[in-house]
């Protein structure tokens, strides 16, 4: 659980490398700081539904390949 | 706007605010200090000055510049960021103010006193405030560091 949020499980980290991305470049494309990336990768934050729909669409998976329920 | 703009404007502000509000607490509370900036010279406008423009400038970045780097610059990470800062603000202001009226002289109290005390309490306000900025900019120049 140690990169989780309590309230949330993440693939971001291993879907963002998979797509061959580094966060900088993630958050490029998905318009956000590059904090926020790193922020909910590391469990520190739940980002927003609007701010989900945008990594997924960047990443180009759902939403729900993205986070899950504890 | 970048980062490392916006680090700019707000340091600067902010570091120029510590600046004239200690220097302002600390001679209402009686320390003297060798020089002095007198509040007839323009001098005392400087602080402001630099708050309506760099606000000036940020507000203009923000509704005429470049949106998708709007986006990124104002996300709601960045947000959260300004409100957890902001909440420091409030306890700052909350302990500095229950200590400044802790110290007040309330056997003798006079008109005196307690326009001294509002200048204390707008002083020590304006100390939070350049405080605050201080360390928000810091969080963009980590930002533009790293990033």
């Amino acid at each position: 659980m140690g990169k989780h949020h309590q309230n949330l499980l993440n693939n971001l980290e291993d879907l963002r490398k998979k797509a061959g991305l580094t966060q900088q470049e993630l958050s490029e494309a998905a318009e956000v700081s590059r904090k926020s990336i790193n922020a909910i990768e590391n469990g520190i934050y739940v980002p927003s539904t609007v701010l989900s729909l945008k990594i997924a669409q960047t990443l180009k998976c759902n939403v729900e390949d993205l986070f899950k329920l504890p | 706007m970048t980062y490392f703009k916006r680090f700019l404007i707000v340091f600067i502000c902010g570091i120029v605010q510590i600046f004239y509000a200690a220097y302002l607490l600390l001679n209402l509370f009686g320390y003297n200090i060798d020089w002095h900036i007198s509040n007839h010279d323009l001098f005392m406008f400087i602080p402001g000055i630099l708050v309506f423009v760099g606000s000036g400038i940020l507000c203009a970045s923000y509704y005429l510049g470049d949106r998708k780097k709007n986006n990124i610059l104002y996300d709601e990470y960045t947000a959260l960021r300004y409100y957890k800062i902001a909440a420091i603000g409030y306890v700052l202001n909350g302990i500095g103010i229950f200590i400044l009226f802790s110290v007040q002289d309330w056997a003798n109290w006079s008109f005196q006193n307690a326009n001294n005390m509002i200048y204390q309490i707008a002083a020590f306000a304006w100390l939070t405030f350049g405080i605050l900025l201080t360390i928000f900019s810091l969080g963009d120049y980590k930002e533009y560091k790293n990033g």
